[in-house]
Parts: structure tokens; C-alpha cells; sequence
């Protein structure tokens, strides 16, 4: 194209900006808030996954052994299974058990003397009531059932347990989050087409009188059109702009807020992925734009 | 290059503005368009820029058929034929300069193009000293001559006018007379609707006369307004 034309077009479009300028200003308000809302659904939906992910990772199986079973044969037996990852595979003495446990409980002792406390707790109990035992990580966290029923079967294992409800909890909660992002992404997406039409329409009926002219000396609808779909995506990304702008903080904001307070949790935060989510923001808004304005001008022509 | 086969139009509204029209105009040729008001002569010429598609017959220009083509292509028939309309048509905010360019931007032309062509259709028209001013800031006739220049600015095949000289003085309706003549030496078929007796007994071209949507008549040449 050349680029007179494209001056052209571009001048065109602006124009259309400029002269409903307060509706143009409603329209970019309108997107905002419907692509804030999308935003933050997106930015929960992907941090659930995140925090189950998380969990997934750091899923253990606690395989606990029958007093007198050899851990030697019993280590043997689990390493065969190839899902089981033997670097992150750990032997848990009953001592060991035993002074984990002192620890945990405080007992009111000084942390470096973990031994002390054990031996109280013993003392206390009359005996050592904790197993032997091994810790066992998969490769793939997907394969923590799996294993552990594996486990199960093997001489002179007592019991296997696993954490599994705080994943799964967390899947669903990011299965749920998802769904209803969807639902309220369609509405919203509705939303924002009709008043980006609506917009373009009145650009549109403004410029009646050029539009006719333009046909008549030979335009084609593509041509007439153009200008009117940059001022859609002139609006989509105005009000992405905007969503972006109070997002990308806003997100920050709270993500050093958990950070600081809530140990438990941390949320996803990389340059990357605060990027990657700002284009795709951008993206929407510049579809939106050109789709909404795409639309109207397509019953226009059409009746013309 | 234009041929009208047994035409007829009917407006939606019921007014029958054109019946069992036959009309034959070669490349290059110059003909007057006569008829009262309302008789139908803007109706022959929208028909000739497909503003409108005959109620019955067939319409043909340049070899294409108006009412069969398909809407894509509207607009490349339109490039072909030039229109002076009987209202101007211009854009109030736009100058003069940038109408009569609007009709090559709208075409893909380029800049260079456009400073070329632009002044020279002025300069035809005796506007050059106005380029800048709006319409608003001319009189009837000047923006007659702005709507003459961008309709002959990319120098159609077809040049349609549309009582081209109804807002002239007798001199400059001569001039601008003498222009499309001019311009239809050089292979462009002119078709021009008027009332005005003088010029066209002046000019002894073709005439086709209307008188309530049938042509009564049509003088290949040395036509007068009137049946002598
Ligand atoms: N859009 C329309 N809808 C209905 N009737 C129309 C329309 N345009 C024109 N007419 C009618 O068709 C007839 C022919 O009109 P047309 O404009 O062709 O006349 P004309 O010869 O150009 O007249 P004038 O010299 O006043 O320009 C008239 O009776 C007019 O009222
Ligand atoms: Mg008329």
C-alpha cells in the first residue's frame, strides 16, 4: 500500500476518534473494565494451577515399615519401580522420626539440640512409638497413587500414606475458576463488541454523507471500511492500555503483600509472564476493536 | 460503450421515472440529455453510475452488465464513470484541493499522483486561485467547477453531467461546455442532462430528449432543444 493511502486511511480513522470523542472515551472505559475483569480472572485461574502444581511438586509418600522389616530389602523393592526418583528418595530412622517430631513440637528446647528433646519425648512416651520409614518423590507427581499402591504390596511395609487433598482441592478450585472465567469472558466479550459497534456506528451515521460519496466515485466497501476498524482498534487497545495499567500494578501490589505475609503462599511473579500476559491483554483489546467495528460495518455496506 | 435495451424504472414508492428506454451511445461520442424537470434524465444517469439497477431491461456499460454485477465489483465500474452531480456532493470540511483529491486517495493513488493530477484538474476548471478555500466559502458555481474537477480528475472512459451548467453564468457555462467537449475529443464518452436551450442548440451535438421517462426523440447531430 502506499503511502498516501495509508496516511489516508490512518487520518481517516482518527478523525472518527476525535468527532465522538466522549462516546470514543466510554467505549475505551467500557473495554477496560471488561478486559480487568478477564485479567483478573486469568491471573486467579493461572495462579490456582500454579499453587497445585506447587503441592504436586513437593507431594511425598510416607512408606512406613514394620518393626524388624530390613530397610535394605525394602529400599530395593521401591527403587525398582522406575517411577520412584531414588536421588529424592530418603531413609527416615526411627530416631530420625522420632527427633523430627521433638522438633516440631517445640518442647520448649533449644533448636540446636534436637537429640536432648528426643530423648525427653522417649523418656516421656516410655518408648520410641515411631516407625522406620521412607520418604519417596516421583519424577511425575501424577504418579503418586499409582506408586503408593505399588508400595503397599511390598513385604514388611505397615502403611503408605500421601498428601494428595490439597492438590486435588486446588485443581478443582483452578478447574472452577477457569469455567466461570469462560462464561464471564463470553459475557464480557459480548459486552464489549455491541458498545465497540455501537461506537463505530455512530461514526459511521456521522460520516454518511463521505461514505456515500466515496462509493460513488469508486471506493470499495474495503477501502471505506479500513478507517473505521483502526478506530475500533484505536478503542481496543486504549482501553487494553488502561487494563493494563491498573492490572500489571495492582497484581505487583498484592503479589509483595503475600509474599510479605502470607508464607504459605506465594503467587506466580516473572517479568516474563507479567509480559506475556500484558500482550495478551493488548491482543485482546486490538481483536475486540477490530472485530466489534468489523460488524457494524458489515450490516452497514451490506444495506447501502 | 453504453447501451440501454427496452429500460425501464419504477422507484420503490410506485413513481414510473423511466419506460421502455432504447439507447445507444458509441465511445467518444458527446450527447445532451433534454427533458422538463422531472422527466427523468437524473434517473437515465443513475442509471449509467449503478446508483440504481433497471426495474426491467438491460443496462450496459463498457460491455458490463449493471444489474448483473456482482457488488464487489460496483466500484471498479464507478472508477470508470465520472459524475458531475446535479448537488455537488461535496465535503463541507474538506477544501477544495482535498476534494478533488479524495477522489484519488479513495482510489490507492499515491502522493505524487495526486500533486500532479490535483492542479491540473483546477486549472481546467479556472479554480486554481480557490484550492484552499471550503465549500461553504463558494459560490454555487465554483463548487459546480470543484465537483466537474474530481469527477474528471482520473480521467474516466465515461464522463456523466448532471445539469453541469445549471448554477453558470452564459460565459463560464460556455467554457465549461467547450471543456467537456474538449475532454470528449479525446475518446471519453460525455453524457450531459440540461435544460439549457442555448447551449445545447449552440453546440449541434446529439440530442435525447425525455418527456415523462420516454425519449421522444434523439438527434445523432446539429441537434436543437427543440423538435424544429
Ligand atoms: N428516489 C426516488 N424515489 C421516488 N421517485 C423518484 C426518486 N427520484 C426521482 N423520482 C421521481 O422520478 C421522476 C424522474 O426524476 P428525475 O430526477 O430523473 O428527473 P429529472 O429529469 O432529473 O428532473 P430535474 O430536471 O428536475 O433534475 C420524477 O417524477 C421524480 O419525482
Ligand atoms: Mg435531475
Amino acid at each position: 500500500m502506499r503511502l498516501n493511502t495509508v496516511e489516508f486511511l490512518l487520518r481517516q480513522s482518527w478523525e472518527g476518534i476525535v468527532r465522538n470523542g466522549l462516546i470514543s472515551l466510554a467505549a475505551i472505559t467500557n473495554i477496560a473494565v471488561a478486559l480487568m475483569v478477564l485479567g483478573a480472572i486469568v491471573l486467579t485461574g493461572a495462579n490456582l494451577e500454579h499453587m497445585a502444581a506447587l503441592e504436586a511438586k513437593a507431594a511425598v509418600i510416607t512408606v512406613d515399615l514394620e518393626d524388624g522389616a530390613d530397610p535394605a530389602d525394602v529400599q530395593a523393592e521401591l527403587l525398582a519401580d522406575l517411577r520412584v526418583d531414588p536421588k529424592q528418595t530418603r531413609f527416615v530412622s526411627k530416631d530420625e522420626a522420632l527427633r523430627q517430631t521433638a522438633q516440631r513440637l517445640g518442647l520448649h528446647l533449644p533448636q540446636s539440640e534436637p537429640e536432648v528433646a528426643a530423648d525427653l519425648l522417649a523418656e516421656l512416651l516410655g518408648r520410641n512409638p515411631l516407625p522406620n520409614s521412607f520418604r519417596v518423590k516421583t519424577g511425575d507427581p501424577q504418579d503418586i497413587p499409582a506408586v503408593a499402591a505399588q508400595a503397599e504390596k511390598i513385604p514388611g511395609v505397615a502403611e503408605v500414606r500421601y498428601g494428595q487433598q490439597v492438590t486435588e482441592k486446588l485443581l478443582t478450585l483452578a478447574e472452577g475458576t477457569k469455567i466461570a472465567g469462560l462464561l464471564v469472558g463470553l459475557i464480557m466479550t459480548g459486552a464489549t463488541l455491541l458498545i465497540i459497534g455501537t461506537t463505530i456506528r455512530l461514526t459511521i451515521y456521522a460520516r454518511r454523507r463521505e461514505i456515500r460519496i466515496m462509493q460513488l466515485v469508486g471506493a470499495t466497501n474495503w477501502f471505506i471500511g479500513i478507517p473505521f476498524v483502526i478506530e475500533g482498534v484505536w478503542q481496543g487497545l486504549g482501553g487494553a492500555l488502561v487494563a493494563v495499567a491498573v492490572l500489571l500494578p495492582g497484581y505487583t501490589y498484592v503479589q509483595a503483600y503475600i509474599d510479605q505475609n502470607l508464607e504459605f503462599l506465594s503467587l506466580l511473579y516473572s517479568p516474563s509472564i507479567l509480559i506475556l500476559f500484558a500482550l495478551v491483554i493488548l491482543g485482546c483489546g486490538i481483536l475486540f476493536g477490530a472485530l466489534g467495528s468489523a460488524i457494524s460495518l458489515r450490516r452497514y455496506l451490506q444495506t447501502v | 460503450m453504453i447501451h440501454l435495451q427496452q429500460v425501464s424504472v419504477v422507484y420503490p414508492n410506485g413513481t414510473r421515472a423511466l419506460s421502455d428506454i432504447d439507447l445507444h451511445i458509441d465511445r467518444g461520442e458527446f450527447a445532451f440529455i433534454t427533458g422538463a424537470s422531472g422527466s427523468g434524465k437524473s434517473t437515465l444517469l443513475k442509471l449509467l453510475y449503478r446508483d440504481i439497477v433497471p426495474t426491467e431491461g438491460k443496462v450496459i456499460v463498457d460491455g458490463q452488465d449493471v444489474a448483473k454485477l456482482p457488488p464487489g465489483r460496483v466500484p471498479y465500474l464507478r472508477r470508470k464513470v465520472g459524475v458531475v452531480f446535479q448537488d455537488f456532493r461535496l465535503l463541507p470540511d474538506k477544501t477544495v484541493w482535498e476534494n478533488v483529491g479524495f477522489a484519488l486517495d479513495v482510489l490507492g493513488a499515491s502522493r505524487r499522483e495526486k500533486h500532479h493530477k490535483v492542479p491540473l484538474a483546477l486549472e481546467l476548471v479556472g479554480l486554481s486561485p480557490k484550492a484552499e478555500a471550503y465549500p461553504g466559502q463558494l459560490s454555487a458555481g465554483e463548487q459546480q467547477r470543484v465537483c466537474i474537477a474530481r469527477s474528471l480528475v482520473n480521467m474516466p472512459p465515461v464522463l456523466l453531467a448532471d445539469e453541469p451548467t445549471g448554477n453558470l453564468d452564459p460565459g463560464m457555462s460556455w467554457e465549461i461546455v467547450q471543456l467537456l467537449d474538449d475532454i470528449g475529443e479525446r475518446d471519453t464518452t460525455v453524457i450531459m442532462a440540461t435544460h439549457d436551450q442555448d447551449m445545447v442548440d449552440r453546440m449541434g451535438k446529439r440530442v435525447v430528449q425525455l418527456v415523462q421517462g420516454v425519449v421522444v426523440r434523439d438527434v445523432k447531430e446539429g441537434g436543437k432543444y427543440d423538435a424544429p
